[in-house]
């Protein structure tokens, strides 16, 4: 008797019951968020296998002929594919290098504003941009830099002349980095003002005592304090270097002039894939080019920094 | 960070330096700033002034600083507009219905994977994980909600955004780190895992849950992306930023050649775009806090 419920109690099956029993309520709390990943994020992983079909909705990814790597031949004979991969590689990685800096910056001039009251005040109108969308900020481009826009007008009165400059595609690049820093910048600081704040203040006085100026204070205490954080950061803009910015290029760049000059690789799937029927293969090829560019970029660089001593991500 | 440095950081920085004299740099420091904040504001101005000014007035001042024909039809004309009401309506829908769905289905997952070793965690916990470095990416997806059936519906715009993962995580950080012995006693008392969530857990976390509920409400408020995608032809559902999103392409097609359309729509899209953004003007001073609380603790402990 006693030998058998031993053995029941051991018995590895009723353990795993048990414990499965005990946790049921956490487990029911699962339950959507096993079902939502499964369907919205690994049904479209699946769906990848259309990257090396010729895709035919009316026969799925089940009933598609496969094609090997054609699709990708495809693409990669495309000069079009390849403006728009340039494209993404030149405005992300200066994205990357002006948004660091500025919000650096501007959180540094914050940290060093002495007024309490105006600090706050400067602190919500610099970051209040962040949370207009970029259809908004699109408006706004737009109206100032339009034909009769307040920068033509201003140009006039300088002694220009207007010129048209959402047509020009050159001129595109300098509107979306302006745009981006004007819409960014201030929030990014956020995160470097509270590592600031978290500086241990026995570091300035001891500083102060030996006679350190303000300057010097910023380049080897503050500076250094806010190192592991922007190198964090750092790496997880890299993982993105091939995300360009999709809302923004489409906004910005929407008119017939220069839309086809500017694509980035998500609005040449976009316009190439999803606006034009027929070609779900080939938008499936480049999304996974992109994906496995970017997964490989996160772990090369994850490796470099704890390589380097810095705290990694993954 | 550890949890203790993190509870060590104040939001607000202190001041560095005790030297109370006004320096030089104090005074570039002040003027830098006073310019960046000005070229914050002048687009939100320059589009005001416009948006009350009179076609004329547009066209043949110089630098239009100040409103000269001041003038409302703009707005008069923005609150008779059906396709914008409409689009308002949709997007009271989404800012209500979207972020109660959102929160709910974010909240229970954090929740359940803050919680000690139950079977299946780690390998739910990994899935999940993998979604944030790995997709599909976004021609599977729309075929996805293609063969579901949910394109030129509503349902678009809210079912594929139950859970956000990061979001998600904030709360689970944030429930790991509230003490554990809270759970152990309630359970002694008989609680099950449902009443501690909702009895303990919960009541403790409303700032947190303020803070990712503005963050969806943002979100929804700003939505367009999935209607551009996903219900191309259903105008009747379009939220407020499509809407907003048509009438300003529309706008810059003709204002690049110059020409302006008899209706002024210059004025008309500058009014549209406040309407949308001043019920976030009004509110954001008072809710800075709050989401400011988010991306610290989310990119410190994330």
């Amino acid at each position: 008797m006693e030998l058998t419920t031993i053995a029941r109690r051991n018995n590895p099956f009723r353990k795993l019951g048990g414990k499965i029993f005990r946790s049921k309520y956490l487990i029911m709390m699962i339950v959507p968020a096993v079902i939502f990943y499964a369907l919205f994020c690994y049904v479209p992983m699946y769906g990848i296998l259309m990257a090396f079909q010729d895709y035919i909705p009316r026969f799925g990814v089940f009933g598609s002929p496969w094609i090997g790597f054609d699709n990708f031949a495809t693409v990669f004979k495309e000069p079009r594919f390849w403006l728009a991969f340039r494209n993404t590689i030149f405005i992300s990685s200066i994205k990357i290098v002006i948004s660091f800096l500025g919000a650096v910056t501007i959180a540094l001039l914050l940290n060093e504003l002495r007024m309490r009251r105006a600090k706050k005040t400067i602190q919500t109108i610099v970051t209040f941009p962040h949370f207009l969308s970029w259809v908004v900020v699109s408006g706004f481009v737009f109206s100032l830099f339009s034909y009769n826009g307040a920068i033509n007008s201003l140009a006039e009165i300088m002694g220009g002349s207007r010129s048209n400059f959402l047509g020009d595609k050159y001129f595109f690049f300098g509107m979306i980095f302006a745009s981006d820093i004007w819409k960014e910048a201030g929030w990014g600081s956020i995160i470097y003002l509270a590592t600031m704040a978290g500086i241990p203040q026995d570091q300035y006085e001891a500083a102060d005592i030996d006679g350190a100026t303000r300057l010097q204070k910023i380049w080897h205490i503050t500076l250094p304090g806010i190192k592991p954080v922007a190198i964090l950061l750092l790496i997880m803009s890299v993982g993105g270097v091939l995300s360009a910015g999709f809302d923004q290029v489409l906004n910005l760049g929407n008119n017939d002039l220069i839309r086809e000059d500017v694509n980035i690789i998500d609005t040449y799937i976009y316009y190439h894939a999803i606006t034009k029927s027929g070609n779900e293969g080939i938008g499936t090829a480049i999304g996974l080019f992109k994906s496995v560019i970017s997964f490989t970029l996160v772990i090369i660089v994850d490796r470099i920094a704890k390589a380097c001593g810095e705290r990694g991500i993954i | 960070m550890k949890k203790q440095q993190l509870e060590r950081l104040p939001l607000r920085a202190r001041r560095s330096n005790r030297d109370t004299r006004i320096q030089s740099l104090d005074i570039i420091i002040v003027a830098i700033l006073i310019v960046y904040a000005f070229l914050i504001i002048f687009p939100f101005w320059n589009a005001f002034v416009i948006s009350i000014s009179t076609e004329h007035a547009y066209l043949h001042s110089n630098l239009l600083l100040w409103p000269t024909e001041i003038d409302f039809s703009a707005y008069q004309r923005v609150f008779n507009n059906n396709q914008l009401w409409s689009g308002f309506g949709i997007t009271m829908i989404l800012l209500i219905g979207g972020t109660i769905y959102q929160l709910f289905f974010t909240v229970i997952t954090g929740y359940a994977l803050s919680r000690k070793n139950w079977t299946g965690k780690n390998l739910v916990m990994n899935m999940i994980l993998v979604t944030m470095f790995f997709g599909g990416g976004m021609v599977p997806y729309y075929c996805l909600i293609r063969d579901l059936g949910m394109m030129n519906t509503i349902w678009v715009m809210i079912i594929p955004g139950a859970i956000d993962t990061f979001n998600m995580l904030l709360m689970r950080n944030y429930f790991a780190s509230l003490p554990a012995e809270m759970e152990e006693s309630a359970k002694i008392d008989g609680a099950n895992d449902i009443i501690i969530f909702v009895k303990v857990f919960l009541p403790l976390s409303l700032p947190m849950l303020a803070t990712v509920g503005l963050f969806f409400a943002v979100g929804n408020w700003n939505s367009w992306y999935n209607a551009m995608l996903f219900i191309p032809d259903n105008k009747k559902i379009w939220p407020l930023q499509m809407v907003l999103k048509t009438m300003i392409t529309k706008v810059s097609s003709t204002i690049e050649t110059g020409t302006v359309t008899e209706d002024f729509s210059e004025g008309l899209t500058m009014a549209s775009i406040f309407f949308t953004i001043v019920p976030m003007m009004c509110f954001y001073p008072f809710l800075q806090r709050f989401f400011v609380k988010g991306i610290v603790v989310g990119a410190i402990k994330g």
